[in-house]
């Protein structure tokens, strides 16, 4: 990573486009837990998808246990790359991929998690990757952050699809040992969990050091960091003031319409470079024909 | 992030890869692109116009049946199917790339690679969006504006399709639909200076970059509005009114708004098919392309800044139907001097120290460098290699890759210093492209004699039986047409 940083980066664009193809299938037996009719579908194609993913991991990061276990056992400042494209793998088959492909890719992600355990240094407290708490936080900060920002950058759901995307993503919970009980299936109660975990959030070092590193990687040059503050920009001014706060980021100023224009912009580009991998091009093709053919019934 | 990713969403991995895209486009111009540079440059040449010999909407993982049936299913069937897959920058980004590929070979594979994928990933439109901006544009569907309307496109335009017709008082017709929203999109995306500024650092790194933002927004804005198409095609057509070879399909005027342009169908023979003619047919081709470009140029001051094959049609005996002025480029006589001059001084006077004089007062050279003239006119001379004598000369395609092997050569003594001012770069579509052609055409003449027919500042006599039918031409024209410029 030291050595040559940008070599490590396209290897990750080459890597990681070739892990969201594979999860795309060809000729799949079934629709998977989601299907082409669900809004899951819809909202994981959206152009400002990338900017949700980022604000998840900034929420997600905000609970000291789970952001302890990232920190201790994932590895990430030895191989960012190759951590992030993991993720890749793993989303794009639990979204897209048939059930026994999403369950296999889960029960793998289960078995590491058996793995990643410890004590907080921060809070003194005790954690384990396998605890339905801790996954319910991380399944909820993504949930939620896919509906803010659709609703401030991308295409916004109505207040029914959003109800049904949260009642849709309950089985990726599930999938990874979230008993569906605890799992919020409505907007209200994605809510209501939210505030009831914010007592116990704050912004630990390590979550800061993960963050920044996210926010403004080593060694990018002057033209694409110009784009990439534009994506940050979008996940700050996403993210609900209280977070910005116990992340010290001074108060976002209201999107005014020509920024988000610019941001969008900035999004437009990345997809267009991420089109340029093999396969992507195809994959998104089946899956807006899958798309289509649902609409038509 | 292992545990962060264990519920991970969907949303999570756009992240990763967007993350990653950023860096790999930073990859792209700051590690490899100097050693790939030449390489760029030789396939370019190598590929010449083989990119654009498709003329029909491409896509990407079809063939045969199941491509047509793929057409009709991703076809654009909204306005925001046609956001979704131009705007955003990316209807932007494909012209960037047309603009860069002739103004620097600094495109790196990769970009490379990147640019022609986003033109896969257009498909056509569903025959009723189609017809949605016929009827918005002409006041009336498709099947009453028309006699006759096939709904299936016939070819790709950049930010729109071609379908045939026959108009109401029976003449075979071109109507060149735009993609509805294109326009307000791209405009815009033009709008934002500082991503356009980076894109084109990464794109043509070599390049004074406000000037060729300039410069793309003037001509992308024109293009946008078909109503400029047709006043050129207009003007060109008149020009070359009885023609014994050049042909420009007239445009039917009642039929033209900003969103749609109806032009004469011409029908002849695609360029691919030039390569089983006789080479006598190809030279005599590449004689009225040649003419073409540059009567235009010196005397309508105006140049087709995309003398690429798929707009060209052929129907022997030299004679060529001229198809697409979307991106016409209108020159003043200040600017078209320069020109004359550098062609003077090298060819006719063989005065390398005006030749260098005249280089640095058109801005193309920068004063002063630290080169001597030897060395200026050994590594710039190739451009005229084809009109320093008058002999007959082939112009092969290594020629051709050699002069785009000699304009991108970033580790020329001379590269350092050479600039291309805002008002020519449309122009260098003649080193690349218009050689490009021809060299694949292997095309033979005394290219010195016809330039100098050409030449205002010389006036010579026909050298050829098309010099000669020129000539008649152009005598027989009524005075009022010879000086019909904007």
């Amino acid at each position: 990573m030291l050595a040559d940083p940008y070599g490590a980066a396209t290897d990750l664009v080459a890597r990681s486009a070739a892990a969201w193809v594979s999860g795309v299938p060809e000729d799949p037996a079934d629709d998977g837990f989601f299907g082409p009719a669900s809004v899951t579908w819809r909202v994981s194609t959206d152009v400002a998808s990338p900017i949700a993913g980022l604000r998840s991991l900034l929420m997600q990061a905000l609970h000291p246990l789970a952001m302890a276990g990232v920190d201790e056992h994932s590895g990430w400042r030895r191989d960012p790359v190759g951590r992030l494209t993991a993720t890749s793998a793993y989303v794009s088959t639990i979204s897209f991929g048939e059930r026994a492909a999403a369950e296999q890719a889960a029960a793998r992600v289960r078995r590491i998690h058996e793995h990643v355990r410890g004590v907080d240094a921060v809070t003194g407290r005790p954690y384990a990757a396998s605890d339905p708490a801790l996954l319910l936080w991380v399944h909820a900060a993504l949930v939620e952050s896919a509906i803010a920002v659709a609703r401030l950058l991308g295409t916004p759901l109505s207040p029914e699809d959003s109800d049904r995307y949260v009642a849709e993503m309950v089985v990726a919970a599930e999938l990874v040992g979230v008993p569906a009980a605890l799992v919020p299936s409505s907007v209200g109660a994605l809510e209501r969990y939210i505030a009831s975990v914010r007592p116990s959030l704050r912004c630990t070092p390590a979550a800061e050091e993960s963050m920044t590193y996210m926010l403004d990687p080593p060694g990018m040059d002057v033209d694409v960091a110009g784009i990439w503050q534009d994506v940050r920009d979008g996940a700050i001014a996403a993210l609900p003031a209280w977070a910005r706060e116990m992340y010290g980021y001074r108060a976002a100023d209201p999107l005014t319409p020509n920024r988000r224009t610019e941001i969008r912009q900035a999004l437009g580009v990345m997809d267009a470079v991420f089109l340029g991998e093999p396969g992507v091009l195809e994959a998104r093709q089946r899956l807006l024909l899958r798309m289509r053919a649902a609409l038509r019934g | 992030m292992r545990k962060l990713s264990a519920a991970a969403a969907p949303v999570a991995a756009a992240a990763v890869t967007a993350a990653a895209a950023a860096l790999a486009v930073a990859r792209r111009r700051a590690g490899r692109l100097r050693v790939d540079r030449g390489l760029a440059a030789l396939r370019l040449a190598a590929r010449g116009g083989a990119r654009y010999a498709g003329s029909a909407p491409r896509l990407f993982a079809a063939a045969g049946q199941s491509r047509e049936r793929l057409r009709h299913d991703l076809a654009l069937q909204t306005a925001e199917d046609v956001a979704a897959t131009l705007g955003e920058m990316k209807g932007v980004l494909m012209k960037i790339g047309q603009m860069a590929s002739y103004v620097d070979g600094g495109l790196a594979p990769g970009v490379r690679r990147t640019l022609s994928r986003l033109q896969d990933s257009v498909p056509p439109m569903s025959a009723e969006l189609a017809a949605q901006v016929v009827a918005a544009e002409l006041g009336q569907p498709p099947e009453r504006a028309f006699a006759q309307w096939d709904p299936a496109p016939i070819a790709a335009a950049s930010i729109g399709q071609v379908h045939r017709a026959i108009t109401l008082d029976g003449r075979a017709a071109a109507v060149k639909v735009q993609y509805p929203g294109i326009a307000e999109a791209i405009a815009a995306d033009l709008r934002n200076v500082a991503l356009l500024r980076g894109l084109l650092r990464v794109t043509a790194p070599s390049q004074d970059v406000d000037a060729l933002i300039a410069e793309l927004r003037d001509r992308v804005l024109e293009e946008l509005d078909y109503r400029r198409e047709a006043d050129n095609q207009r003007l060109i057509a008149a020009y070359y009114r009885g023609h014994p070879t050049i042909h420009i399909p007239g445009i039917i005027s009642e039929l033209s708004t900003r969103r749609v342009v109806t032009s004469e169908l011409a029908v002849g023979a695609r360029f691919a098919e030039l390569a089983g003619w006789p080479q006598k047919e190809r030279d005599l081709a590449a004689e009225t392309i040649y003419r073409f470009v540059f009567r235009s140029l010196y005397e309508v001051r105006a140049f087709n800044g995309d003398p690429h094959p798929g707009n060209y049609l052929f129907h022997g005996a030299g004679r060529v139907t001229f198809l697409d002025f979307g991106l016409v480029k209108h020159f003043t006589p200040a600017e078209l001097q320069p020109l004359m001059n550098l062609a003077r001084h090298l060819c006719i006077n063989h005065d390398p120290q005006a030749f260098r004089a005249s280089l640095e007062n058109a801005g193309f050279l920068l004063p002063n460098a630290p080169l001597s003239t030897d060395t200026i006119i050994d590594h710039l001379a190739v451009f005229y290699d084809t009109i320093r004598e008058p002999a007959a000369l082939t112009i092969t395609e290594q020629y051709a890759s050699a002069v785009v092997r000699r304009f991108f050569d970033v580790r020329s003594p001379v590269a350092a210093y050479v600039r291309i001012p805002r008002s020519y770069v449309v122009l260098q579509r003649i080193n690349l492209g218009l050689f490009a052609v021809l060299g694949q055409l292997s095309a033979t003449a005394n290219w010195r004699a016809v330039a100098e027919e050409i030449w205002p500042f010389v006036q010579g006599p026909p050298s050829t039986p098309m010099g000669h039918a020129e000539a008649a031409w152009r005598a027989s024209r009524p005075a009022a047409a010879e000086r019909l410029l904007p």
